[in-house]
Formats: C-alpha cells, sequence, structure tokens
C-alpha cells in the first residue's frame, strides 16, 4: 500500500454565510471582555480583574451565608442593597482605573485599531462595542451581587414583603446597578482615549477621580460656596445617585443637601458627555499609519 | 466582475489646509497593481480612502463598484488589509488573531476558526499558527498580516509596504508569497510600496503617486515595450560620437564608455545612423541596441 500525503491543501474561495456589522460588533465586544478580564493571557493580567470581582461578590456571599445559616427565628439586620454599593466602591474604583483601560489603550498601541476600522465596523461601531464590553463587566459587578442577595434573602424569608416591594426593590437595584456601571464605563473611556498607553490612562483615571474627589469636597464643605459644588465629586455623585433610587440619602454628606433632579441631570450630563468625548477623540484618531 | 477593481476621478482630500491628493485619477484593474510613490505622495490616504476610513473632500471613487463612503462596512467586509506597522498583540496567537478578524469580517465562529488555520498554512505558518505573536520574527509577524488579510477570501488585497523590515530572503518570499496569492489564488493586490525593484518583480500594473496626482500609471507591459532611445557601447570615448549625433539633432547622454541616445526616430533610422557614425570616426563598438523605458526612468520623470 503506499503512503498518500497531501502537500498543498490549495487556496479555497468562501462561498458560506457572512454575518454584517451587527455581528461584528458582539465579536469585538466578546473579544475585548475576554482581554479585559485577562482570559488566555498570562497569569499576571488575571490578577487585578480577578481581584475587582472577588472584592464584588465576597461581601454578597458572605451575606447569603448569613442569611441561609441563620437559625429559624432568630432576628437579624440584613445589610440592605443601598449599603452594599459601599461595599464595592473599592472594586468598581479599581476595575475602572487599572481594568478597563485595556479595552481601548491596548488596540491604539498594537496597532489593532486599523485593523478593526478596515473590517465593517467603523469609529462609532467600534466604540460601542468596546463600551458594551466593558459596562457588561461592571454591569455584572453592580447588577450580580444586589440580584443574588435579593434571590437569596427571598428565598430565607427576609426578602422585601409582598409582590409590589419586591418588585420595586428589583427594580431599583436594575436602574442603579445600570446607572454605575453606564457612568464608570463612560469616565474610564473617555479618559483612555487620550492615550495609547494603559498604564497612563490608569494613572490619569486615578488621579482625576481622586482630584475630582478632593475639588468637590473641599468646595462644597471647606471652603463652603455651596453644597452644589459637591456634584464635582465624580466618586461620590454616582453613589448619591444610587441612594436617590432607593428613596434616601447619604448620611452627613454634602452632596445629600442637593436637589435629586440636578443629581441625576448631572450624571446624565457627565455621560453624555464622557460619551461625546470619546467619540470626538477617536473621530481624530490617525489610521492607517 | 468588472476590469476595473478602483476607479478614481478628481478625488482630493486634504487635512485642515493641506491637500494631500489633489484631484487623483487612475483606473486600477485586475491582477496585481503597485501603488509607487515618495514619501509623503499620499500612499496611505489613498489606501485609506479606499478602505473607506475617511469621507474624501471632492471627486468620485469606486472600489469594486461601491463608493466606499457610501457602503464602507458592506465593501469593507471585501477587503483585505495588511498595515505597514509590525505591532500585533505580542500575547495573542497567530491562530486566535487571525480567526477573531476573519470573524469580524462576517464569517461564522466555526468557518473562521477552519479558514484560519488554512490561511496561516497558505503563508508557511501551519506548524506555528498556535505561537504568541510576540514571539515570532518580523517576516513571520508580516505574514500573520498577510494570512488575517486573506482568511476571509476577500475580493481585493490592500498590503501596505509588505517587505518593510525584512531581510533580503524574507523579501523574496514575502514577494513570491504576493505573487502566488495574486497569480494562483486569483485575488486582486493593490500594493503600496517605494521599492521599485519588488514592485517591478511581482506587479502587472503600476500607479505612481506625486505630489498628490497620478504621475504614470499603466501596465509593466507596456511600459517594458517602449522605447526610450538606443544604447551605445564603445571601446573608447564616447564624447566623439556624442557631438557627431548632436549635429544630426539627437541627445546623447555619456556614462563611461556608455552612451544613451534620444531624440531619432525611428528606431531603425537611429541605429542605421549611429552604426554609420561609429564607422565614420573609426571608433569600436561593443554593443548598440535599444533601450527600453524602466519603472524608474518613469518613476523619475514622474517625480520632476
Amino acid at each position: 500500500m503506499t503512503e498518500a500525503r497531501i502537500h498543498d491543501r490549495g487556496y479555497l474561495a468562501y462561498d458560506g454565510p457572512r454575518h454584517g456589522p451587527g455581528r461584528a460588533m458582539v465579536n469585538l465586544s466578546r473579544h475585548t471582555m475576554q482581554r479585559v478580564l485577562g482570559l488566555k493571557r498570562s497569569n499576571w493580567q488575571k490578577v487585578l480583574p480577578a481581584l475587582s470581582l472577588l472584592i464584588a461578590f465576597v461581601p454578597a456571599v458572605v451575606f447569603i451565608g448569613i442569611a441561609a445559616f441563620l437559625p429559624q427565628g432568630e432576628e437579624l439586620e440584613l445589610n440592605s442593597t443601598v449599603n452594599y454599593y459601599g461595599f464595592i466602591t473599592g472594586a468598581l474604583f479599581l476595575f475602572t482605573a487599572f481594568v478597563a483601560p485595556e479595552a481601548v489603550c491596548t488596540d491604539r498601541r498594537s496597532g489593532m485599531l486599523g485593523l478593526y476600522l478596515a473590517s465593517p465596523l467603523n469609529r462609532d461601531t467600534y466604540l460601542v462595542a468596546k463600551f458594551a464590553a466593558v459596562a457588561a463587566i461592571l454591569g455584572a459587578m453592580t447588577l450580580g451581587p444586589p440580584l443574588l442577595m435579593l434571590i437569596a434573602y427571598t428565598l430565607a424569608d427576609a426578602g422585601p414583603a409582598g409582590v409590589t416591594g419586591w418588585l420595586t426593590e428589583l427594580g431599583r437595584i436594575l436602574a442603579s446597578g445600570t446607572a454605575l456601571a453606564v457612568f464608570w464605563t463612560a469616565l474610564s473611556l473617555a479618559l483612555s482615549s487620550l492615550t495609547p498607553r494603559r498604564s497612563l490612562a490608569s494613572v490619569g483615571i486615578f488621579v482625576g477621580l481622586l482630584a475630582s474627589s478632593a475639588v468637590g469636597d473641599g468646595l462644597s464643605a471647606g471652603a463652603e460656596f455651596g453644597d452644589s459644588y459637591a456634584l464635582l465629586n465624580l466618586v461620590g455623585l454616582p453613589f448619591e445617585a444610587v441612594w436617590r433610587i432607593f428613596g434616601d440619602q447619604q448620611f452627613d454628606a454634602p452632596i445629600s443637601s442637593v436637589d435629586t433632579w440636578e443629581i441625576f441631570a448631572t450624571l446624565v450630563g457627565l455621560i453624555a458627555a464622557f460619551g461625546a468625548f470619546a467619540r470626538w477623540r477617536y473621530q481624530r484618531i490617525q489610521v492607517p499609519g | 466582475m468588472s476590469d476595473v477593481v478602483i476607479r478614481a476621478r478628481g478625488v482630493q482630500k486634504s487635512y485642515g489646509s493641506n491637500y494631500v491628493l489633489r484631484g487623483l485619477d487612475c483606473d486600477v484593474g485586475r491582477g496585481i497593481t503597485g501603488l509607487l510613490g515618495p514619501n509623503g505622495a499620499g500612499k496611505s490616504t489613498f489606501m485609506g480612502l479606499v478602505l473607506g476610513l475617511r469621507p474624501r473632500q471632492g471627486g468620485a471613487l469606486h472600489v469594486l463598484g461601491t463608493d466606499p463612503d457610501q457602503s464602507g462596512a458592506e465593501l469593507r467586509s471585501r477587503l483585505g488589509y495588511a498595515p505597514e506597522h509590525h505591532d500585533l498583540p505580542g500575547d495573542v496567537q497567530a491562530a486566535d488573531l487571525v480567526r477573531h478578524i476573519a470573524q469580524l469580517h462576517g464569517l461564522p465562529r466555526r468557518a473562521a476558526t477552519g479558514r484560519a488555520s488554512d490561511a496561516l498554512w497558505q503563508v508557511g505558518l501551519g506548524e506555528e499558527r498556535f505561537r504568541p505573536i510576540g514571539t515570532m520574527s518580523t517576516g513571520q509577524r508580516q505574514r500573520v498580516k498577510m494570512a488575517q488579510a486573506l482568511a476571509h477570501d476577500p475580493d481585493l488585497l490592500l498590503l501596505d509596504e509588505p517587505t518593510d523590515g525584512l531581510d533580503p530572503v524574507q523579501r523574496d518570499d514575502m514577494l513570491a508569497l504576493i505573487r502566488r496569492v495574486g497569480r494562483e489564488f486569483g485575488i486582486d493586490i493593490l500594493l503600496s510600496s517605494h521599492l521599485l525593484e519588488e514592485v517591478e518583480q511581482v506587479c502587472d500594473s503600476v500607479v505612481i503617486l506625486t505630489n498628490g496626482v497620478v504621475g504614470h500609471s499603466g501596465t509593466l507591459r507596456d511600459l517594458g515595450s517602449a522605447a526610450a532611445g538606443m544604447r551605445v557601447e564603445l571601446d573608447s570615448d564616447p564624447r566623439p560620437l556624442a557631438a557627431a549625433l548632436a549635429d544630426w539633432g539627437a541627445e546623447a547622454v555619456v556614462d563611461g564608455h556608455m552612451l544613451t541616445v534620444t531624440g531619432v526616430t525611428p528606431e531603425a533610422a537611429a541605429s542605421d545612423l549611429i552604426r554609420d557614425l561609429v564607422a565614420d570616426l573609426g571608433l569600436g563598438l561593443r554593443r548598440l541596441e535599444p533601450r527600453r523605458t524602466t519603472l524608474e526612468d518613469v518613476f523619475i520623470e514622474a517625480s520632476r
């Protein structure tokens, strides 16, 4: 029997189905999420995203455990959803400043942006796909733990009273989690669009958030220019919005005396401004070459 | 498919007040076409317009029969593009990158996986396809760029300086691969380069850009058959012959024992005249042949 080998497979034309730009956006979002989370990358690249997710989910697991193993009839002051966001501020901060810039900076540094824009994607669809990828992970952090807690508390008979109360709580969680994810994503993309270097973007976001916090609190509480200046605190603003969504307000903070409509208007305005800035930046980036 | 792959009429593109393309007219036909020009001539800008990455300020441009400004996304799904830069994400495996780009061009995941593997085999990286790109040589990275441009089976391939940074052996291999893609795979190619030699080696046609307009366009076959005077080699100083030719209205450029004669037509008359003058002057003739126009001649003429 002779031994047959194929040495050259030749070139075959492709005449199968082709998807449009919508599927390309989905593919880019999925690929971006994998990269941001460090999947298929070195262990070192997985540390920060894993830490962010751990900080976001571990408190919820602990609270659920307490609720589950609480002896029948024993009363416990369970942690409220609105308080939970206080526990995960660090996780959101860590992810926004040190993990999310990977979504866009590396594409510019490695020249992948040129390849992406030579595909059916354009600058707008590229940005939307990147936004969706980062927002999805942040959304998992802001929505996942409170939803898990809601379900677990309900099963442990410690959830909101009645169907209306339960649905109200669900709506508030969805609104709060979405607002936080969208705000931090828009902020991260806007500042990351300034540089192709991830480390510079991280420092920029970190310093920018700290500076806004110092300026906002300094002008409102320190210099007593007025409580509205507390809106400049980009760390405090979205969390105060969450408190307002839950019909409450932070205790003893200058922003707590600002009208709810002002808080929501500022939040929406900032999200729009960050998005518009990122788009403006990407319209001006030269590719190819 | 039409014989014209890219048709440009009066295409203008400026960045602010600086016009990079100033009314560019050209037809790029099927096969392999070289886009030549010095740095800053507008080659990359033209490629950007072909890809629909930038709107033009004026003129008409049709790529594969469609206007890139009107149907950029649909058009780009039929184009393959290999950029000039060498940076690709170093921690990504070649197969993953090629599959990812194929998926972005519309291929379903399974088809993209299969074709990514095939494309990497075709460019000679079959055994290396699961290596991270960061561990590859410049030549291998150029091949990865070629594979990602090929995997989705484009109708037109845009290659921007594909031999940049390659050593002579890698360069010859890359040119052979480009020839193979153009001839065997039947994919039309627009190859941007500033190296005349490689365009002469692989291209069927050439478009020379200079200062934002087309200085010359045509097939290399036409170029090679166009006479450009006579070349004479003597065994002594050719200046007496040059002086004698000047009396007959010919222009003769001396280069050592060589003489390039232009201005006498037809070719046969020039040949007879030179032969007679050489005999009259008692000079020793080593070689007398028609001189063909080279790409270098055209490039220099177009760049003036």
